[in-house]
């Protein structure tokens, strides 16, 4: 991509997300959301392959349609109040417009459904721009109006999110496509917990986006797209992909990893809300999606491939290894026992 | 000299002069036993048991020899120990008795048999075990001698090991006294939990009798005793050679049932529940055993299923409450039907092994001992007035018609009585008289004294042998005195009465009559079609079962279907559903989208 359009994307993100996250009334966050969405038009529609056309028409709709929403709940806000505060979102049609709009534009059930295939159509890095950079302002617009919104529609959309992610995830073989819909049960785990403890969806969201952001980068170097290329991915990068494995399953939620962390804390603290059924529900569809995890640390790691490889180990090098990847992957895999460093700050 | 000293004495001297020949190898150096110096000690144990019957018929005197403790159990005593009571000191020379007539005789019968000398250790083996049955003072030496008669049986009835029914047959008797141990089994550990003893003259309780440890002895005797239910091993093991069928199927070993019931007596007499099962099941059996004989055409079959019928007569008389009754019939049974089995040997070993009535005839002029003493046992069954049988058929009789039990079980007998009559002249007319229907040359000669001496040996006991019990022992209850003439005649008249349907219908086959089936024919000779029933049903539910619970409800349901398989299935159809779901069209989501927001909004 020519440098100027990538300087002034890269610069129009930075500055949607900060203008949205910095924010305290409704145009401004708006004002953010839309920024970022024109902003990542051109890098999704990069390759101008059809399928990353149809990927950014998709995403655009979707989003601008979300952002509309939010405006729309605002406003009725605005009307019936006289204000535009963030914080102070008391109107009740508002405060569920504003739940829909803000989970239409996260992708939590059932307004999912563009988000697979948008992430399907975008290369890699774009892709790990999308899981993680772009959710950004959502996630802050629903801790500043986490007292606003609706408790029950908002628990029946992060249950049904963490079941629909891990149903159709295991019916995948494309990785952008597993990931998008670990990435919706994910958010499932987050959105659950906002009523009760904000601080919590925080910590997800960024052991979240340590951990994706990780896995991206692994499955760039090796430019694996598909499972079948994930099983003969040993032979090009044989290191990356033991901790490929590790950190696919720390993304499971299995203990001895971060990702371990905000589970258990959830968990814990829907147990104390009295929502144990809540609590067990969750923890039992994310079992789906360690099914698929663990089917990918399989492929990768566990088996050979049922088709012989040329030699063991590719000779070529024509890896971008970037050296964020160890730091990312190191942290993925070691944080565990730092965790009562990490709690307080957040 | 001290009678109970020289009781004592005699009793051991007896019983390890039988042991001697089988453990004396063990310790020293000898020479192997030979069949006719095994033969020569039965005889001398013989005469030396006649000490101990003779003290206690004249003195009256009983003891109780204990030797050596098992400590196995600190508060729990299990001696050896031995009782000479009335039951075993007239058992004793009994089985001796007609052991040694039989043990003569298969001198002569298996001759020809390579492993003869193994024959002969079987066979005393297996008496050891029975007098150590019948002299046990405790459940405990009684069931070494039960299970060591029914391991002798299975292993003597399968001797001819090579034929696939004789196998069949000693399976067939181990299982059904299997399941007749268990009762046994049952009562015995009733006994050490509750009476904590093992001993029967300590195992009384003034009241009733709980009715469970009972059940178990009566299953326990069915077992053995081929009762009703459990008897379909009797005729089975007809396969077995006939010293075999003379001595363990027809005086000892089956009698050993009705034996066990007649020691633990005292605890049966205060349960009328059990002594009503007693009588009903003994009934049961002699009528139905007695049917099957009818029909039956091959000679050891007959008199396996006469054995079965007198053992559902001793079964009665054990539910009538008269165990001494019981133990005499025993006694004189045992004469008449080992000499009925051993002239039936003497007819097949003579006429090549042909086993079938209606290829024999005419054998009372070629074989005039072994026939007229065929007659003698025949009429001995019957009952023939002061005949050895007379004296404990018809005082059965006599005391069932004047009790006020049962009346059907009374019919029964009655019936039974009256059928045994004319089995047993069914076979004499069709074996003995008439022309005969054998093949040409048939080489017939008993001029064997091994033959005829111990044929004629039980003859004479079968005569006398019921007037010298009665004159010389007591009755333990008074015997009924008085009873209307037709009461007094009953026995005789329906022998008699089964004695002339039998002359009306051998008459009948002088003319040509067109044979017909009818049902009452083929239920008795399909003995009742009680083998195929059950032998096939039981087995074939238990398998069913097994597999039901086993594979079906274990294997498939809860490993596969229920656990992981059906799990990992449900999953597949959720995931099948939803992935559908996800179609790329963006009106389609985009509608969704719109509709959820309707949705939400106007739920609210």
């Amino acid at each position: 991509m020519n440098p100027h359009a990538k300087l002034i994307t890269t610069a129009s993100l930075i500055l949607g997300t900060t203008i949205t996250i910095t924010s305290n009334h409704w145009a401004m966050a708006w004002t953010g959301l839309e920024i970022n969405t024109i902003a990542i038009i051109p890098m999704i529609s990069k390759s101008h392959h059809p399928r990353a056309i149809e990927a950014t028409i998709k995403y655009f709709l979707v989003q601008a349609a979300a952002s509309a929403s939010i405006l729309f709940s605002s406003l009725i806000n605005a009307w019936s109040t006289g204000q535009w505060d963030i914080t102070q979102l008391t109107n009740p049609t508002s405060c569920l417009l504003l739940t829909a709009a803000i989970a239409m534009k996260l992708g939590l059930v059932p307004f999912h459904f563009w988000f697979p295939e948008v992430l399907q159509g975008s290369s890699l890095t774009t892709a790990l721009l999308l899981s993680t950079a772009m959710k950004f302002p959502p996630i802050t617009i629903l801790l500043l109006t986490s007292n606003s919104l609706n408790p029950p529609l908002l628990t029946l959309m992060a249950v049904a999110s963490a079941a629909l992610g891990g149903w159709t995830g295991l019916n995948q073989t494309q990785l952008r496509k597993i990931l998008a819909f670990s990435s919706i049960s994910h958010l499932g785990w987050m959105t659950v917990i906002i009523i009760y403890a904000p601080k919590l969806t925080l910590l997800t969201f960024l052991l979240y986006t340590l951990l994706t952001s990780a896995i991206f980068l692994s499955l760039n170097t090796s430019h694996t797209t598909k499972l079948s290329t994930l099983m003969t991915s040993w032979t090009k990068t044989p290191m990356l992909n033991a901790t490929l494995m590790l950190i696919l399953l720390s993304l499971a939620g299995l203990p001895p990893f971060i990702g371990f962390l905000p589970k258990w804390l959830i968990i814990q603290e829907l147990t104390k809300q009295e929502m144990t059924s809540t609590a067990l529900t969750l923890a039992l569809l994310s079992l789906l999606s360690l099914f698929f995890y663990l089917r990918l640390a399989y492929s990768s790691s566990i088996t050979l491939p049922p088709n012989s490889t040329n030699q063991t180990k590719h000779w070529y090098t024509n890896k971008n290894a970037n050296p964020l990847i160890a730091i990312l992957t190191s942290l993925s895999i070691l944080l565990l026992p730092l965790s009562p460093l990490i709690l307080p700050t957040i | 000299m001290d009678a109970t000293l020289l009781l004592n004495t005699s009793t051991l001297l007896t019983l390890t002069i039988i042991l001697t020949p089988i453990l004396l190898p063990l310790i020293t150096k000898t020479p192997p036993n030979s069949p006719p110096t095994i033969t020569r000690y039965v005889k001398t144990a013989f005469i030396i048991s006649l000490i101990p019957m003779t003290l206690f018929m004249y003195l009256g005197t009983e003891s109780i020899i204990s030797n050596w403790e098992w400590k196995f159990i600190m508060n729990f005593k299990i001696p050896l120990s031995f009782k000479i009571d009335q039951y075993s000191s007239m058992f004793l020379p009994i089985a001796l008795f007609v052991t040694w007539s039989i043990l003569q005789f298969a001198l002569w019968y298996m001759a020809s048999e390579p492993y003869i000398t193994k024959f002969f250790s079987y066979l005393l083996i297996f008496l050891i075990t029975m007098l150590l049955l019948t002299t046990a003072n405790n459940m405990f030496l009684l069931f070494i001698g039960w299970e060591g008669v029914g391991i002798m049986s299975f292993l003597l009835i399968g001797w001819w090991h090579a034929r696939a029914e004789a196998n069949t047959a000693a399976l067939q008797a181990v299982l059904y006294n299997r399941i007749g141990d268990i009762g046994l089994i049952l009562s015995v550990a009733w006994l050490a939990s509750t009476m904590n003893t093992w001993e029967i003259q300590q195992a009384f309780l003034p009241s009733q009798t709980p009715t469970l440890p009972l059940l178990g002895l009566i299953l326990a005797a069915t077992g053995k005793s081929a009762q009703f239910g459990l008897h379909p091993w009797l005729p089975a093991a007809m396969e077995g050679p006939t010293p075999v069928s003379a001595l363990l199927h027809s005086s000892t070993m089956v009698v050993a049932g009705i034996f066990l019931l007649i020691r633990t007596h005292p605890m049966l007499a205060t349960n009328p529940t059990a002594l009503t099962l007693c009588l009903c099941l003994g009934a049961l059996s002699t009528l139905f055993a007695a049917t099957c004989a009818l029909t039956q055409n091959d000679i050891k079959k007959i008199i396996a299923f006469s054995t079965s019928s007198q053992l559902g007569l001793m079964m009665v008389t054990i539910g009538l409450n008269l165990p001494q009754l019981a133990f005499f019939h025993i006694s004189t049974h045992a004469f008449f039907k080992a000499m009925l089995f051993l002239c039936s040997g003497s007819i097949i070993h003579n006429l090549n092994g042909e086993q079938d009535i209606r290829k024999m005839g005419s054998l009372q002029k070629t074989l005039p001992t072994t026939t007229s003493c065929l007659t003698i046992g025949n009429l001995a069954l019957m009952g023939t007035p002061f005949l050895a049988g007379f004296y404990s058929k018809d005082l059965i009789i006599e005391n069932l018609n004047t009790s006020y039990l049962n009346s059907w079980a009374l019919l029964l007998t009655l019936l039974a009585t009256s059928f045994t009559a004319t089995y047993s002249l069914r076979l004499t007319i069709l074996v003995q008289t008439g022309h005969t229907r054998l093949p040409p040359i048939t080489p017939i000669n008993e001029n064997n004294p091994l033959i005829t001496n111990p044929i004629t040996r039980l003859a004479l006991g079968s005569i006398l042998a019921g007037f010298l019990i009665t004159s010389f022992i007591l009755p333990s209850k008074t015997p009924p005195m008085t009873m209307p003439p037709i009461t007094k005649f009953a026995a005789i008249l329906v022998t008699l009465l089964g004695i002339i349907l039998a002359l009306e219908l051998s008459n009948m086959t002088h003319t040509f009559t067109h044979p017909q089936q009818n049902t009452p024919f083929n239920f008795s000779s399909s003995l009742g079609y009680f083998n195929p029933l059950t032998h096939r049903i039981s087995s074939s539910n238990l398998l069913n079962t097994g597999q039901k619970i086993a594979t079906h409800l274990i294997d498939l349901s809860w490993y596969k279907k229920i656990g992981p398989e059906g799990l990992a299935d449900l999953q597949r159809i959720m995931s099948e559903t939803s992935t559908p779901m996800h179609s790329g069209l963006i009106k389609t989501y985009l509608s969704t989208f719109a509709l959820s927001i309707l949705i939400i909004l106007i739920f609210h």
